[in-house]
């Protein structure tokens, strides 16, 4: 891909994306994202009384106060300029930071191979046209600042690991990690892949500073969040219910692991389909809107028929979503044995940083099970998109010779999936 | 000899072959899993209400061209003494052909003819409240 041609597609994917991004959080309505009753009290409080919120004011008190600061003060300031979306200003900020996402994808796989163009564009594309991100992009939530802000850290641990991690690498991943972690807890087991890859590197290179520096800044950010929480409420990760006095084993039936109704996914998956399933269930909303919080009206009552089409189009969403999905697991597998062979830390941080948060997220739904499901959502692992683009776009990029063909026929796939999804992807 | 490098194009066809293995697998637990469990349908949860909950028989539908095409089926019960026959369509296109077809029936079946959501029901007289409620709290 020549250089002109180059600059104008990466150009025109980020300006789409911003535009997609920002039509989108202007027209959602916000009540209709998971939480966000919840969140605009917590964003209310932080914003006017600058203190955290009790257990009584607002049912998300468990996650930290950062996207809740920055929304409540932009509520506050919508608020004294008259405007009668208030929230909309927090909306714009999701958006904003999952353009930054996207921005992250783009630069891990330059970072990676800078030479190899068409990987970035389409790690970019793949970014930036996944269902979970768009629609998170527009809700009143923390969950695309929080990912963008791991992704952000996991983009300084990689670009030092590349070359030679120095006290800035350090300093500079420790800071984005523990706002993300401010932000969202997800960001946690990110900073913990990134503190066992500095610590290898520091092991092989026999210095210490940067993972040193990552551990204290990361540690004085998101530490008194930690203390006050088990202070509070007992528990550094409390949640907004109690875990089942039960074995971790016991919490979940076999049918969670199983996923025995994962066909459904191709002719309903919406709830309450597989319900509680966990592959199926993420599946279908990542690449769909299982919950049908995003362009439907709420779920109907027992009985009641969805309107036409709204089956049909996560049917699609949901079989469009097949080939990136496996070009993602091959992706994440790949730059393992990848980073395996060539003793390469900064491929590595990728699928560990992935493999951490998975792991977690594994740990959480399996320790609060709920029985509608609210633990599962795709959303949740927003942070493990950008290594799941990249890998992903690794292996477009790499299992053919490449040429100007198979760059034409790349071109090509990627441009069908966005069209294929765009009357999904656009409110 | 010593083993062959790690190229790119390996790592990729690898990363693929194990990423096929992990969706097939999932293919086929749900697969095994469809082909030796028939989950309940509308019809039979709707069934096993009525009989269960409701303590009301069930018997297959007679005599109703109109009900036996239904897409989901069709099940006849009596509440309180009022004979309903229930049918079960997947879409509001659906119910809505099975509302003209009955009342092109004439007469006062409008008065006896329900239509909420996946569910057409043709009453024997005009129900009551009670036994509408008896029929909703079946729906699936």
């Amino acid at each position: 891909m020549v250089g002109r041609v180059y600059a104008a597609t990466v150009g025109a994917i980020f300006a789409a994306a911003a535009v997609l991004f920002t039509w989108n959080a202007w027209r959602f309505d916000w009540l209709r994202g998971y939480d966000a009753f919840a969140n605009d009290l917590y964003a209310t409080v932080v914003g006017t009384d600058f203190r955290l919120p009790s257990t009584a004011e607002t049912s998300v008190w468990h996650t930290p106060p950062l996207w809740f600061a920055l929304a409540g003060e932009l509520r506050r300031l919508a608020d004294g300029a008259g405007w009668e979306h208030v929230q909309r200003p927090g909306q714009l900020l999701a958006a904003a930071a999952g353009l930054a996402v996207c921005l992250v994808a783009f630069l891990l796989a330059r970072t990676l191979w800078p030479e190899r163009r068409v990987l970035h564009v389409v790690a970019l594309v793949l970014t930036a046209a996944s269902p979970a991100l768009v629609r998170a992009s527009a809700m009143y939530h923390p969950e695309t600042l929080a990912a963008a802000l791991a992704g952000a850290g996991l983009l300084v641990s990689v670009r030092g690991l590349r070359t030679r991690p120095t006290l800035a690498t350090g300093a500079g991943a420790g800071a984005l990690f523990g706002l993300g972690a401010l932000t969202r807890a997800w960001a946690l087991p990110m900073l913990c892949a990134a503190l066992l890859a500095l610590g290898l590197d520091a092991w092989r290179r026999g210095r210490w500073g940067p993972v040193v520096a990552l551990a204290a800044v990361s540690a004085v950010l998101v530490g008194p969040w930690l203390v006050n929480q088990q202070v509070a409420h007992g528990d550094a990760f409390a949640f907004n219910r109690a875990a089942p006095a039960t074995s971790l084993l016991e919490r979940r039936p076999t049918s969670f692991y199983l996923g025995p109704h994962a066909l459904h996914v191709f002719d309903r998956p919406v709830t309450p389909a597989f319900r509680n399933e966990l592959v199926p269930h993420l599946y279908a909303d990542w690449w769909g809107d299982w919950a049908l919080t995003w362009d439907t009206p709420p779920p109907p009552a027992p009985g009641q028929l969805l309107e036409e089409g709204v089956v049909g189009a996560r049917v699609r969403q949901n079989v469009v979503g097949i080939v990136p999905t496996l070009l993602a697991l091959a992706g994440l597998v790949a730059l393992t044995l990848l980073a395996v062979s060539r003793r390469s830390l900064a491929v590595g941080l990728l699928p560990l940083s992935a493999a951490a948060l998975g792991a977690a997220y594994l740990l959480f739904a399996v320790r609060f099970p709920s029985t509608d499901g609210d633990t599962i959502k795709a959303t949740y692992l927003l942070a493990m998109l950008p290594a799941a683009a990249v890998g992903a776009a690794f292996v477009v990029d790499s299992a053919v010779p490449r040429g100007r063909g198979w760059s034409i026929a790349v071109g090509i796939g990627l441009a069908v999936l966005v069209a294929v999804q765009l009357p999904f992807l656009v409110l | 000899m010593a083993p062959r490098p790690l190229t790119d194009a390996r790592a990729a066809w690898l990363g693929l072959a194990v990423a096929a293995v992990f969706v097939g697998a999932q293919v086929a637990v749900a697969a095994g899993w469809s082909v030796s469990h028939d989950d309940p349908t509308n019809l039979e949860l709707t069934a096993r209400c009525f009989a269960r909950e409701k303590l009301l028989q069930v018997e297959p539908t007679r005599d109703d061209p109109i009900a036996s095409s239904a897409s989901g089926g069709t099940l006849t019960t009596v509440v309180e003494g009022n004979l309903v026959t229930v049918a079960i369509v997947s879409h509001a296109s659906e119910a809505e052909r099975l509302r003209q077809a009955y009342l092109a029936l004439g007469g006062d079946v409008e008065s006896r003819l329900e239509v909420r959501g996946r569910y057409v029901r043709l009453w024997h007289r005009p129900p009551s409240p009670a036994q509408q409620q008896t029929a909703n709290d079946c729906e699936y």
